[in-house]
């Protein structure tokens, strides 16, 4: 009886909550995961799988990513190949149903977005090349803002419950965002056509957006590490152009761009690259804040 | 006329609540890039291919590991320059429900060219909670090592145990169950049922699941940047006829191994691409309870009941994006030696081989790989070996992804 009591008790405390259970959000890259809190609400549960520190190109299909896709309704991801060497691998294992592509719980960021420069021709000798084209744009605050809209409708139709809610915080979202859009680009004005160094493919969206002009990359391929001889022609673009600046995402090595700074006398950047990815970035909004603070400052 | 203006306002007024806020220049707002051509080719499978080669040296001139009957893939590499397997795969969702891989190894063996399929499974994606199932030819998860191919190996062999208990990589033509279960720390059990035509089985009778599998897993990270999983698992089998020495000794019988792994992964800096930690280790237990036969002595079939076990431990370094350094130490220990096979090739003469090893490898992009490899070895009482291995791994094709 009394074993009774206490199984009744456990059902009608349990119960509300499983009636109203959260959307369970499987995030690759932590931009994507503040978009779905900014979105979500406190009707999504998300979990990111890479912290701003981390390149999303390496990650490791780790145990306790598999757990969390075991159980996400949604994965929400960049896609374009960017996640190639280990969401393949946690989709099978974790053979969740509803988040297999084509079904509405798998969500790719690309998909919403027109990517910059896919190569004419496709080949590994070029280096890690993403056919379908850049996949950093996250770099470029307004294609969060069409992520955000996608991201909503999908949301939506998973949770239609709760439809209302999710378009009425796109608004806000929408809203706060473009406010921050609009002063940042005033702010960023005298930036440009400024020339620019970068570590890897990483801020084509950046430099369009701000209107900087990507000279080099310091890698010598997409994907491998700088080489000395490729480090001389570096020089030699960047002194041409008149570089000013280098700019690092939190996880490049920073080796090569202290040499090139010393020789030209260029100063290292360091963008957050990702909410997160530098101190003081634990919103989307405060990421781009910051990028366009460490780009203008003097 | 003042109606007709605020009317007017007001459409103004919806209009703009209805319109988004302007929200950027053409290229950035326009839907989603045109989708692929539709054409039978879109539909192929991700083709890749994995190309291994090696040089080896060896100062032993008799690698046989005392005590045991290894099977044919469990000596040493072949030495010389050599060619490993080429590995082509094929691998694809077949519809919304299934996945499908394929994976043939073309190698040279005594003059012929031979094709050999490594792998040929489907797996479900659509079970509901957490469930798996997969079915056909695949690595069976005996252990860490095991389940994972050659080529994303820290070392240029697999360590002693490997080679003796599972043949280097054992496989199995079978079906397997798996569930995740819905907790926070990764948690897993199986179960399978398998044909038993391979290593440590052989040549199963009839209708009969000459080998079945169970294992369990869990796993989970330490903070941000550290990860761990630990395993168990136990593979039984039922060997019709064995063969192991060159197929000099014949084993018949049951072979029951059970196996405990741990490995753990740290990224010091938060970034597991400039620097990573691995240490990884594995503790093998076999009971085998039937006969065994040396015919080059000529015991006849024997009656054997012995335990045995083994284990290795290793750590690899990555010190720079594209540098990895690494030592193992493995172990295998075969008991006392029944009176009946006393020197024969089941002898260990009270001698428990090992090997050691030290590795340095330069991984050019996420495609290549170029290690070298010394190991120094004592096979049985008396032998020493020392063996340099150098050794190349190449990807082409499809971008490959691991597995933990």
């Amino acid at each position: 009886m009394k074993r009774l009591t206490y199984l009744i008790l456990a059902f009608t405390v349990l119960m509300p909550h499983m009636a109203q259970a959260e959307t369970r959000i499987f995030a690759c890259e932590p931009e994507w995961a503040a978009l779905a809190n900014e979105i979500g609400g406190d009707k999504v549960a998300v979990t990111s799988a890479t912290s701003g520190t981390e390149d999303p190109h390496h990650v490791r299909a780790k145990p306790s990513l598999l757990a969390a896709m075991r159980r996400a309704d949604v994965v929400f991801c960049t896609g374009a190949g960017l996640e190639a060497g280990w969401l393949p691998v946690l989709m099978q294992q974790a053979a969740d149903a509803q988040v297999q592509p084509g079904n509405p719980g798998n969500l790719m960021a690309s998909s919403f977005v027109r990517l910059m420069n896919p190569p004419a021709k496709i080949d590994r000798a070029m280096g890690d090349v993403h056919p379908e084209g850049n996949p950093h744009i996250q770099t470029d605050p307004r294609n969060i803002v069409a992520v955000a809209k996608g991201f909503t409708e999908r949301l939506a139709q998973i949770d239609v419950e709760n439809a209302g809610y999710y378009q009425g915080r796109l608004g806000d979202f929408t809203q706060r965002f473009q406010g921050m859009i609009t002063a940042s680009e005033s702010a960023a004005k005298s930036l440009k056509g400024a020339p620019v160094v970068v570590y890897h493919d990483e801020w084509a969206y950046l430099n369009r957006w701000l209107g900087l002009n990507e000279v080099a990359t310091l890698e010598a391929k997409p994907g491998i590490p700088p080489t000395a001889s490729h480090l001389q022609d570096v020089l030699a673009t960047s002194r041409n152009a008149g570089v000013k600046m280098i700019l690092l995402a939190p996880f490049d090595d920073d080796q090569a761009a202290k040499w090139l700074a010393g020789q030209i006398g260029a100063k290292i950047v360091r963008l957050p690259f990702t909410v997160g990815g530098r101190p003081g970035t634990e919103t989307l909004q405060a990421t781009f804040e910051t990028t366009v603070k460490s780009l203008t400052q003097p | 006329m003042l109606q007709e203006r605020l009317n007017h306002l007001e459409e103004k007024q919806q209009e703009a609540a209805i319109t988004p806020p302007p929200v950027a220049p053409a290229p950035v707002a326009e839907a989603a890039p045109s989708g692929p051509q539709s054409n039978d080719n879109a539909f192929n499978p991700a083709i890749s291919a994995v190309l291994n080669g090696h040089y080896a040296a060896f100062t032993g001139h008799n690698p046989t590991v005392v005590g045991f009957a290894a099977g044919d893939e469990g000596g040493r590499a072949t030495e010389g320059l050599a060619l490993d397997e080429a590995e082509i795969g094929l691998s694809s969702n077949v519809d919304d429900k299934f996945f499908a891989n394929v994976i043939a190894s073309l190698s040279e063996q005594n003059g012929e060219t031979e094709v050999e399929l490594e792998e040929a499974y489907i797996r479900s994606l659509g079970l509901p909670y957490g469930l798996g199932l997969k079915m056909g030819r695949f690595l069976t998860p005996v252990g860490y090592l095991n389940e994972h191919h050659a080529h994303t190996d820290d070392f240029a062999d697999r360590p002693l145990p490997n080679r003796l208990f599972l043949n280097n990589s054992t496989k199995d033509d079978g079906v397997m169950a798996s569930w995740i279960l819905p907790t926070d720390i990764y948690s897993e059990i199986g179960v399978g049922g398998f044909r038993g035509g391979n290593f440590p089985g052989g040549s199963p009778d009839g209708s009969d699941i000459g080998s079945a599998l169970a294992y369990s897993r869990i796993g989970g990270d330490i903070g941000d940047n550290q990860s761990w999983l630990l395993g168990a698992s136990a593979l039984v089998s039922k060997a019709g006829s064995r063969a192991g020495n060159d197929g000099s000794v014949l084993f018949h019988g049951d072979s029951d191994l059970y196996v405990a792994s741990l490995r753990y992964n740290w990224a010091p800096t938060g970034n597991s691409q400039l620097q990573d930690i691995s240490l990884q280790g594995e503790y093998f237990w076999r009971n085998e309870n039937g006969t065994y036969d040396d015919t080059n002595i000529g015991t006849g079939p024997t009656p054997f009941d012995q335990n045995q076990s083994g284990w290795y431990a290793q750590g690899v370094y990555k010190f720079a994006p594209q540098w990895r350094i690494g030592a193992r130490y493995s172990q295998a220990s075969a008991g006392d030696t029944p009176a009946a096979l006393i020197g024969t090739a089941l002898d260990s003469g009270g001698h428990d081989p090992w090997n050691a090893a030290l590795m340095g490898d330069w991984t050019n992009s996420e495609f290549s790989r170029v290690r070298l490899q010394y190991g120094y070895e004592k096979p049985a009482n008396g032998q020493k070996d020392n063996q340099i291995i150098l050794q190349y791994i190449m990807a082409i094709g499809a971008h490959p992804a691991h597995t933990f």
